[in-house]
């Protein structure tokens, strides 16, 4: 019996320690340091998210662990073979899922499955059953036949997903796989990613859309200018921002003095005023809240709408790098 | 190697499937090579009508009589001899009687053998062409026989040869030179024009099947399963092999089917099927690693495809795809080294009844030719890679 049929028979293979062990990862493109000393690990079953904005390394990062593009420092071990000494076992133990939908349009979606499943060595029968099972898995039986090239862009998006997932990969890599989809589709790719994850199948997943951090990952790495600025479950990185809210006073009259007000309470940390509103950082807004209110009102502000945001992994961006995650 | 094969099969089934392959790769050479042989078919099947030739030869002058032989015997044409003075030969070739006059003066022989000069008058009538080019030719070959047997009769008398010897001497010189020409080497290497048609648009359209296969390379990095594939735990230089592979298979599929139709269409017949298959095999790994330089030098496919197809163009035009090219010098060994030439030279050789053995020339160069481009694809820096 092959490896490649006793993880179609019993799911994941069975890893003592983490999956994924990345350490001191630095890539250079000539002067510019594309990533620069980047460190993880992800645990069987675990989903870790790269968040930062195009450009941050996100990319360059799952090149070097999926062993495209060499380490210039540091090292990958998947499954316990080092990408670098042994890449061809390494390589076996994982699958990838790359931004770009690659899949041959001139082939069809079993084709497609079956072609790259005869790479990772699978064969006869049990190849067969597999592609059948992600066929069904991906929604695609009905159009198994049809070339790709035929497909919409959400079932391109499937199948791309499907050919990494079709040799039951310890370690899935997903490269912004949500990029131009639909929001049904979105939906449906977020589902099976969790699923995966329920399976035991350890998840890097890279993304510069914040709701997705946070509904799929267990723990998050957030990556700007080619370094981890910060890495935690989504409660510890909020944490760091100090755990102030936001708190936006919209209206007219006086903002300017409604501003000076507001500024001389203990509660709040930093007032920015513009035209029409006011936008406050306070501790605890649930509770500062009403004050807030009566004192806008009382330095001459006639308010029209009040909106309290409690901190999320754009607040943990902005507080970590000074920038919108979407800049 | 299984994974190898899975590549390549794959390859080679979208490539068939999309159709480009088939369309430019036999099609497209098939029907320039219909049109090519309307437009210059036939022109090795010269048609020599039967020519008149008027003669006035003295009677009684024993080298005229000669001349005058020599005319009635031309075999390439078929000549109808009318006697007559020299006025009516002129008058004949003006009116368009004959196409051809010829006037040996009187004294013809004397004047010969005194060293003296003599004139033979050759007049060319309206319709004169090819034919009584050839006759004209066989007078002055046979006039400057009698010439050089006069010259050495003379010479003979100076040094004092007895008259039966001066007699053999100067017959021998008349005959001329005692050599056969024999069809050789050098004929073997010329193809009919509808075969050189056909093997040129053999040699200039592998260059462009060979780049649907092995140019799969950028069009998979444009597309990312490049990365998919290098991902996998596949060799290193398993994705390029298996382009090369489709590439080479491709090509010799097309230039064999190329070759066997043009020769079936175009009723040609270029010899040996041991030589032709090497021929076609080491002219597609010529292309093939002609490909990998233009896969390392462009960024993207679509610079390829141009690189690829001005390359073709070039190669296929220096190397008389289109019409025989040739010249001297450093420009003569260069047209000499390019693939399509060489390819074309050796289907020449196997036309001929050449072997494998008379092939070393074109394998040599292709080979060699191979060698460099596959070394240079490994020294320039892969600029679709660096984007």
């Amino acid at each position: 019996m092959t490896a490649a049929t006793t993880r179609a028979a019993a799911g994941p293979p069975a890893v003592a320690g983490d999956v994924l062990v990345v350490e001191g990862l630095v890539h250079r493109y000539g002067d510019l340091v594309a990533v620069d000393d980047v460190s993880f690990r992800i645990a069987p079953g675990e989903t870790f998210g790269l968040l930062g904005p195009n450009g941050a390394g996100k990319t360059t990062t799952i090149s070097m662990v999926a062993g495209l593009v060499p380490a210039h420092e540091g090292a990958v071990t998947v499954t316990g073979r080092s990408m670098a000494r042994d890449p061809v076992a390494a390589k076996a133990h994982l699958g990838l899922v790359p931004q770009e939908l690659a899949i041959y349009p001139e082939l069809t979606a079993r084709e497609n499955l079956t072609f790259f499943g005869r790479l990772q060595r699978m064969r006869g029968k049990e190849l067969d059953r597999r592609v059948a099972e992600v066929l069904e898995l991906i929604g695609l039986e009905e159009r198994a036949k049809d070339l790709t090239k035929e497909y919409s862009g959400g079932m391109k998006r499937r199948l791309n997903i499907g050919v990494g997932l079709l040799h039951r990969p310890a370690l899935l890599i997903l490269d912004e796989p949500t990029v131009g989809v639909d929001p049904q589709s979105r939906n449906a790719i977020l589902e099976s990613v969790e699923a995966l994850a329920a399976e035991g199948v350890a998840v890097l997943y890279t993304t510069h859309y914040m709701e997705e951090a946070e509904r799929l990952c267990d723990r998050i790495a957030v990556v700007d200018a080619g370094r981890l600025q910060a890495e935690g479950t989504r409660d510890e990185l909020v944490r760091l921002t100090g755990g102030v809210d936001h708190v936006r006073l919209s209206g007219a009259g006086d903002i300017g003095a409604a501003a000076a007000a507001l500024r001389s309470l203990p509660t709040v940390v930093e007032v920015a005023a513009d035209r029409s509103a006011l936008t406050l950082t306070v501790r605890d807004a649930a509770r500062a809240v009403a004050h807030l209110v009566t004192a806008a009102t009382a330095a001459g502000m006639s308010l029209d709408g009040v909106e309290v945001s409690r901190p999320d992994l754009e607040s943990v961006f902005l507080h970590l790098t000074g920038k919108a995650l979407r800049d | 190697m299984r994974q190898l094969l899975v590549m390549t099969a794959a390859d080679l089934r979208q490539r068939l499937r999309d159709r480009t392959v088939l369309i430019f790769g036999l099609l497209v050479p098939l029907g320039l090579m219909l049109v090519f042989n309307l437009v210059f078919g036939g022109s090795d099947d010269v048609e020599l009508r039967p020519v008149v030739v008027a003669v006035s030869a003295p009677a009684g002058d024993a080298f005229a009589a000669v001349v005058l032989d020599a005319v009635e015997s031309v075999d390439a044409v078929d000549v109808t001899v009318t006697r007559g003075d020299p006025v009516e030969v002129a008058a004949r070739t003006r009116s368009g009687d004959a196409d051809l006059g010829v006037a040996v003066p009187q004294g013809f022989t004397a004047a010969l053998q005194a060293g003296g000069s003599t004139e033979v008058d050759i007049t060319e009538g309206g319709e004169a062409g090819l034919e009584t080019d050839i006759v004209v030719s066989v007078v002055d070959g046979v006039v400057a026989r009698l010439h050089a047997a006069s010259v050495a009769a003379r010479a003979g008398a100076v040094a004092g040869l007895p008259a039966d010897r001066l007699e053999g001497l100067a017959a021998r010189a008349a005959e001329g030179p005692d050599i056969t020409l024999v069809p050789g080497a050098a004929a073997d290497e010329q193809l009919s024009p509808a075969g050189a048609v056909v093997a040129g648009q053999a040699g200039l359209f592998l260059l462009f099947t060979v780049g649907f296969g092995v140019l799969g390379l950028l069009a998979e990095r444009e597309q990312g399963t490049l990365d998919r594939l290098r991902s996998m735990p596949i060799r290193p230089g398993l994705v390029v092999a298996a382009k090369a592979l489709a590439g080479f298979v491709l090509g010799v599929l097309a230039t064999a089917v190329l070759l066997v139709a043009g020769a079936l269409l175009f009723d040609v017949g270029f010899g040996s099927p041991a030589g032709v298959a090497v021929l076609v095999v080491v002219a597609v790994a010529a292309a093939t690693s002609l490909t990998f330089v233009v896969v390392r030098v462009a960024r993207t496919a679509e610079q390829a495809n141009v690189a690829q197809s001005i390359l073709a163009l070039v190669l296929g035009v220096a190397g008389g795809a289109f019409f025989p090219l040739s010249a001297t010098g450093p420009v003569g060994v260069l047209l000499d080294l390019n693939p399509v030439a060489a390819l074309i030279r050796g289907l020449g050789i196997t036309a001929g009844g050449g072997g494998l053995t008379d092939l070393a020339g074109p394998v040599t160069t292709l080979l060699g030719f191979a060698l460099v481009a596959t070394l240079l694809s490994g020294l320039v820096p892969d600029r679709g890679a660096a984007r």
